[in-house]
């Protein structure tokens, strides 16, 4: 039998005992005694009663006791006794509930043939015996904690079900076996699809648990990847829709693509797929813009791949105010098809028309500023919006923000070189995309952000001469990159994300509540844990599941490979835990009680 | 209280003969007229002539007439301080001790046929003075009018017993049931006044236990009298501890010098003993009480 302390942390709080001392002192030092007579006291020598001695009295000595008591009881003193194995189990299930555990086998889906199977586990536990559900799915939940409460447990199983994520089994694994080190008497039951030796987890560790391997299955064909392609500032019908169809079985078939877009069929093709064999589908012309379904007629083992989800945003013809002394830039802009290109001088920038967006040459005009979003090329040293320092010579790009959108999908960047550029700086409303370089340091080169609801950038290019000359052609392509994603309206595009993976959700996400897709963090990030179209803060975001891992649901073998070792924890191993904080509160509950009486008869 | 064994006593008094004829003789004050013989004395003229011992006349041939022993009734004062300093320390219950002391004491006489009067000396300065009580049943009216005794203010014991044997100058038995926790020149002086009249004076201190061992009630503090408001600071340390105990034990000395001094009867009561054992042990021992 050996004792400890679960909380001793806790023994801080033994500060309050000096509390209690100084207050006793203290309360003490203003103490009044009344006495029949002072006439024998007066012949006493009287004591400066700061200096007295501390004496407790018997209200005190309770105090201490009671303090003492809470103290003791905080810190959760324990005593842990031997107790042989076989008296007692302590089970704990882990759960595969990934997307792969939806795949149909004869007698039910994989996970509900687990579920059977981890419900047997529990009936057969007797009383006393403890259990413990995690769910392992992109990561660790844990179901229930450890309880004794064997009905409660039965209840959670037959309310689980399976995501649409990947397998984490790692996470899951590792939370139960750092169980099973500290509580060595701890069985670990693992009922998943994948086999041991897929679990991340080193095998001298696997020997410890019961893995139970379940589905056979291969018979599945998946929507693989999806990748859509709509040219900027082109018609509807220009845009494109790859579909990878793959076939994850090892016997041929036969599948039927359609593709939708809203509720507008797009195309419907048929399929012959050989064993494991992968076809992309190219889609053209689509009749509109939108969501766009593609499903998958299959009917093979596992449904939640047969589905999925794509967006065709709208990309309306280039439409820009050109606020230039020249027209060099008007000319190279409007060179794009179906351009709507105006070109004013700063001096005529109050009578002209609206546009999309609007491109300031060399110019940062003063006064309120228009509504469009714009563009400051070359912005002049010391203006408040675009703070550019100064003016350098022979600079090139070094680096940019591939994951912003104003910069997407540009390649090249790096043989962007300027004769003269302004080293920008950063303002408050916006932060560096690209970052440009000469012989003197970096500096941002472009900066791009929203200020007042208005989506703003500043291109610190100088472009002298012809934007359509070929040695130009990078700036032509990050100007209307940049013109891109300023015409587009914010929370337009829509959000293609994949169950398990997490992504950055944008503003006005942090309030979103709703079943299959959580949102936390600051900036909020969004993680899918079911497939399918959300609205979060006023955005589409299509959640999809392209998983290899998950969609290649054939299994070979199978079957159950029960522990083969037990953890060496001597320390720990076989024992029984008895808290005695309880009793320790008990006594503090009494002791209040002694305390009032002796408060009471002192009061008396 | 088993008041059975209360009546069974009686008070030892040897002074304080009244005027009033009564039940307690006196021996030693010979009588013309009485019951038990107790001397002759030779016959002045005036001497009544029923009395005239005619054996003696015809043996001795001279004028002898009998005297007979003084029966008189004793009027027992009972004089309670109410004092504020009766009622601490509070857990001691001094001033309820002292109630019960007088009322069983008032029992004794009653039964013992004597007169009882009580009296509440208040720290007011007025004195509330009973009727002579002398029936037996009169003890329900000495309780509640001890029941209805509030302790508080200033007492000086001295002046409120010259007072009183000014007021009250037939002699009797004054029992005074004090704490006495005063200077003990003031409680002579309270002594001597009844004493002058002829009064037999018992002195009954009825002490704290608190008093008796300060380590009881206070571990330190600002001591406060409760009669005066005057304060004194003291930390009971073992020096000061045994201090106090020195005082305390010539204190109560110099009330026992004093009572010796006066022909008064002094003794002590402490609050945590047995009333009844007091009664019964204590008093009988000293000769203050007596079985019928």
């Amino acid at each position: 039998m050996t004792f400890g302390l679960a909380n001793p942390a806790g023994a801080l709080a033994l500060a309050a005992v000096g509390v209690l001392v100084a207050l006793h002192l203290y309360g003490r030092r203003r103490r009044t005694v009344p006495v029949g007579n002072l006439f024998l006291w007066q012949q006493v020598p009287s004591t400066p009663l700061d200096r007295r001695r501390f004496r407790p009295d018997l209200l005190f000595a309770l105090q201490l006791a009671l303090l003492l008591a809470l103290i003791a009881g905080y810190l959760r003193p324990y005593r842990e006794t031997a107790v042989a194995d076989a008296e007692r189990v302590r089970l704990l299930v882990v759960l595969d509930a990934s997307a792969s555990m939806q795949a149909r086998e004869a007698g039910g889906t994989r996970f509900e043939l687990a579920r059977r199977r981890a419900r047997g586990l529990v009936a057969q536990l007797i009383t006393g015996d403890e259990v413990m559900l995690v769910a392992a799915a992109e990561r660790a939940h844990v179901v229930l904690a450890w309880t004794t409460d064997h009905a409660r447990a039965q209840d959670r199983l037959e309310a689980l079900e399976p995501l649409d994520t990947p397998t984490n089994l790692a996470a899951a694994l590792a939370l139960a076996l750092g169980e099973l080190h500290a509580r060595p008497e701890t069985q670990v039951a693992v009922l998943t699809d994948l086999p041991p030796e897929a679990s991340g987890v080193a095998r001298a560790e696997l020997a410890l648990v019961d893995w139970i391997q379940i589905g056979q299955t291969d018979d599945n064909v998946a929507i693989a990847g999806v990748s859509v392609e709509a040219p900027p500032f082109r018609p509807a019908h220009d845009a494109t829709a790859t579909v990878l169809v793959r076939n994850y079985a090892h016997a041929a078939r036969r599948v039927v693509l359609e593709a939708r877009v809203g509720t507008e069929v797009w195309a419907r093709r048929e399929l012959a797929l050989g064993p494991r064999a992968s076809e992309p589908v190219l889609l053209v012309d689509p009749p509109a813009t939108g969501e766009v379904t593609l499903t998958l007629a299959a009917g093979d083992a596992l449904a939640v791949d047969d589905r999925a989800l794509a967006y065709l945003p709208a990309s309306p013809p280039l439409d820009v105010l050109v606020v230039s002394a020249s027209r060099d830039l008007a000319a190279a802009l409007g060179a794009v098809a179906g351009a709507r290109v105006r070109t004013v001088p700063p001096e005529g920038l109050i009578d002209a028309e609206p546009a999309r967006a609007a491109v300031y040459d060399r110019v940062v005009p003063s006064g309120a500023p228009r509504p469009e979003p714009a563009l400051y090329l070359a912005p002049p040293p010391g203006n408040p919006l675009c703070p550019g320092v100064r003016t350098v010579d022979d600079a090139a790009v070094i680096d940019w923000d591939v994951e912003h959108p104003a910069v997407a999908g540009l390649d090249g960047l790096e043989a962007l070189t300027l004769a003269h550029a302004v080293q920008l700086g950063t303002p408050g409303w916006g932060s560096p995309i690209v970052l440009g370089a000469t012989s003197r340091g970096g500096f941002p080169l472009l900066v791009a952000g929203e200020r007042d609801g208005r989506r703003l950038a500043c291109l610190g290019a100088d472009p002298a001469g012809s934007l359509v000359a070929s040695d130009q052609v990078p700036l032509l392509l990050l100007v209307l990159s940049t013109l891109r994603w300023l015409e587009e309206t914010p929370g337009d595009a829509a959000l293609a994300v994949e169950t398990g993976v997490p992504a950055l959700a944008g503003p006005g996400a942090a309030d979103f509540r709703g079943p299959g897709l959580q949102v936390a963090g600051d900036p909020p990030a969004l993680l899918a844990e079911r497939t399918g179209v959300y609205r979060v803060g006023g955005r589409v975001v299509l959640a999809n599941l392209f998983d290899d891992r998950e969609s290649d649901i054939g299994r070979e073998g199978g079957g159950e490979w029960p522990a083969t070792a037990r953890p060496d924890a001597a320390s720990a191993a076989g024992t029984v835990r008895h808290e005695l904080g309880w009793w320790l509160y008990l006594a503090a509950a009494v002791l209040l009680g002694l305390e009032w009486i002796a408060w009471r008869r002192e009061a008396a | 209280m088993n008041l059975d064994h209360l009546r069974r006593l009686t008070l030892h008094v040897r002074r304080g003969m009244g005027d009033r004829p009564g039940d307690r003789r006196f021996p030693g004050r010979p009588q013309p007229a009485g019951i038990e013989l107790e001397a002759h004395s030779d016959y002045v003229p005036g001497d009544d002539l029923r009395h005239l011992d005619w054996n003696a006349v015809g043996r001795l041939d001279t004028l002898l007439v009998r005297r007979f022993t003084a029966e008189r009734e004793v009027l027992v004062h009972l004089l309670l301080d109410a004092s504020a300093s009766m009622a601490v320390p509070a857990r001691d219950g001094k001033l309820a001790v002292a109630r019960e002391l007088a009322l069983s004491l008032a029992c004794v006489a009653l039964a013992a046929n004597d007169a009882v009067r009580i009296t509440v000396l208040s720290g007011d300065g007025a004195a509330r003075v009973s009727p002579v009580l002398r029936a037996r049943g009169s003890l329900g009216r000495a309780a509640e009018l001890l029941a209805a005794v509030v302790p508080g203010g200033r007492l000086g014991l001295g002046a409120a017993l010259e007072a009183y044997a000014r007021e009250h100058p037939r002699p009797g038995l004054a029992i005074v049931v004090s704490d006495l926790m005063m200077e003990p020149a003031d409680v002579e002086r309270g002594v001597q006044a009844p004493r002058a009249r002829r009064y037999e004076v018992l002195l009954l201190h009825v002490i704290g236990a608190g008093e008796l061992d300060p380590g009881r009630e206070l571990a330190g503090g600002v001591l406060a009298d409760v009669e005066t408001g005057a304060t004194h600071a003291v930390a009971l340390t073992p020096a000061v501890r045994a201090c106090y105990a020195e005082l305390l034990a010539a204190h109560l000395g110099a009330l026992e010098a004093l009572a010796e001094r006066n022909r008064a009867v002094y003794t002590r009561l402490a609050s945590d003993a047995s009333v009844h054992d007091f009664l019964t042990l204590e008093l009988p021992r000293r000769g203050i009480l007596r079985r019928r």
